[in-house]
């Protein structure tokens, strides 16, 4: 049955509509986690709050077990769903700056759309920010061009890389999720704030 | 326990379930029996065999020969161009990205058309696009292009337009005689005898 778009049971201009009613719902969640605050994302690195981390994993893995499950009722065929290509070392610079910006302007992209929503100005600059890096990115892309093509994968899979199944593969990323959940409640104990 | 542990332990049964059960590979159908149906009457999926050799004589690089025969049958004859992929093997993962493409025009065919339309019924179930049947397969192609009948003097201007397309086609494809025929003018001799009825006779005797 699916995946809806690829298979034209939701026509593509729905598919944008509907992407928009997610959007909204997506936004409103976050604002009511309280992703808004800055003090809250940055806690991450500090430690001293770790929602971030649980809140984002255990949406990956409902969406992961979800597809995995629905693929094994026969409800969607998985090889129709669209895998990012992967460029092993524009992922990883990418990975680098993205992380950097988390830190220092204690906003994700999303979060920071929410916040300034609501009227924050750091969130607002933060925004600019970005629009300056696309800027950036899209008139220096001829310097960067070999780097960002560098170490092309195509649309690989994990478990398809190290020839495992996906079942095995999720089973071992919620492993790693429980860990990390567990070290982010111990580094809770460990760097606790009062108030932020 | 708290909400918290239970949904953990949730989640770890379920990685668990997913992690021990067989991957499904198996891809639901494209098209539903009543889709396969129009299709099949539609026989828009049929090339006819003057196409095919118009196509090869003009080498059309659109035009992609697949001849669903066994390699031996391939081995002893085959259409130019043509490159084997077997029935029995049509699922095999090499030959996907030939048979499921948008680019060129596949034409499958084999002895008749029983093992070509099998393919292509496969093929078209999984979705894929461009494949074509040859229409009468191997036999008729023998029997029109390679070695082609002179149609009878009475028959229709196209019908001699095609023996003389099929006779030309037939000697750059090495097959018989390379003369191509022209219509007969028609003369006389040409024109249909009448017979004329012979008139009933009057019944004999009389009421």
């Amino acid at each position: 049955m699916g995946p809806l778009v690829p298979q034209e049971i939701i026509s593509a201009s729905w598919n944008l509509f509907i992407a928009f009613g997610i959007g909204i719902g997506f936004g409103f969640v976050l604002e009511q986690a309280g992703f808004s605050s800055s003090r809250k994302l940055a806690g991450m690195f500090y430690g001293y709050d770790t929602v971030v981390l649980k809140v984002f994993f255990t949406g990956a893995i409902t969406a992961m077990l979800g597809l995995l499950f629905f693929s094994l009722f026969g409800w969607i065929d998985l090889s129709l769903i669209y895998v990012n290509p992967t460029f092993l070392w524009s992922a990883i610079g990418g990975g680098v700056i993205m992380g950097a910006g988390f830190i220092i302007g204690g906003f994700c992209p999303g979060t920071s759309v929410c916040a300034a929503a609501i009227g924050k100005i750091d969130a607002m600059v933060f925004i600019g920010g970005i629009f300056l890096g696309i800027f950036f990115f899209a008139e220096g892309y001829p310097l960067i061009k070999d780097f960002y093509m560098a170490g092309s994968f195509g649309p690989i899979k994990i478990s398809d890389f190290f020839g495992i199944s996906g079942g095995v593969m999720a089973f071992l990323v919620i492993i790693a999720a429980l860990v990390m959940f567990k070290l982010g409640e111990l580094a809770e104990k460990k760097w606790p704030r009062e108030e932020y | 326990m708290s909400t918290r542990n239970i949904i953990f332990s949730g989640m770890f049964l379920l990685g668990m379930v997913i992690a021990m059960v067989p991957e499904n590979t198996t891809k639901p159908y494209k098209l539903t029996a009543e889709d396969m149906l129009v299709e099949v009457q539609g026989a828009a999926e049929m090339v006819s065999a003057d196409d095919v050799a118009h196509w090869i004589i003009s080498q059309d690089p659109s035009l992609q020969l697949i001849d669903v025969r066994s390699p031996d049958e391939f081995q002893t004859y085959h259409l130019a161009n043509a490159i084997n992929i077997p029935l029995s093997v049509i699922l095999k993962d090499e030959y996907q990205d030939l048979l499921d493409q948008g680019v060129k025009m596949n034409v499958l065919y084999s002895n008749g058309t029983l093992n070509s339309h099998q393919a292509w019924m496969i093929l078209r179930q999984l979705g894929f696009e461009n494949n074509y049947v040859m229409q009468g397969g191997l036999n008729y192609w023998f029997d029109t292009i390679m070695n082609p009948q002179a149609p009878s003097v009475y028959s229709p201007d196209e019908e001699f337009a095609k023996y003389d397309f099929r006779k030309a086609a037939s000697g750059a494809l090495g097959g018989g005689g390379a003369v191509a025929l022209t219509a007969p003018a028609k003369t006389k001799s040409d024109k249909p005898k009448v017979i004329r009825k012979k008139k009933k006779k009057a019944p004999a005797g009389g009421c």
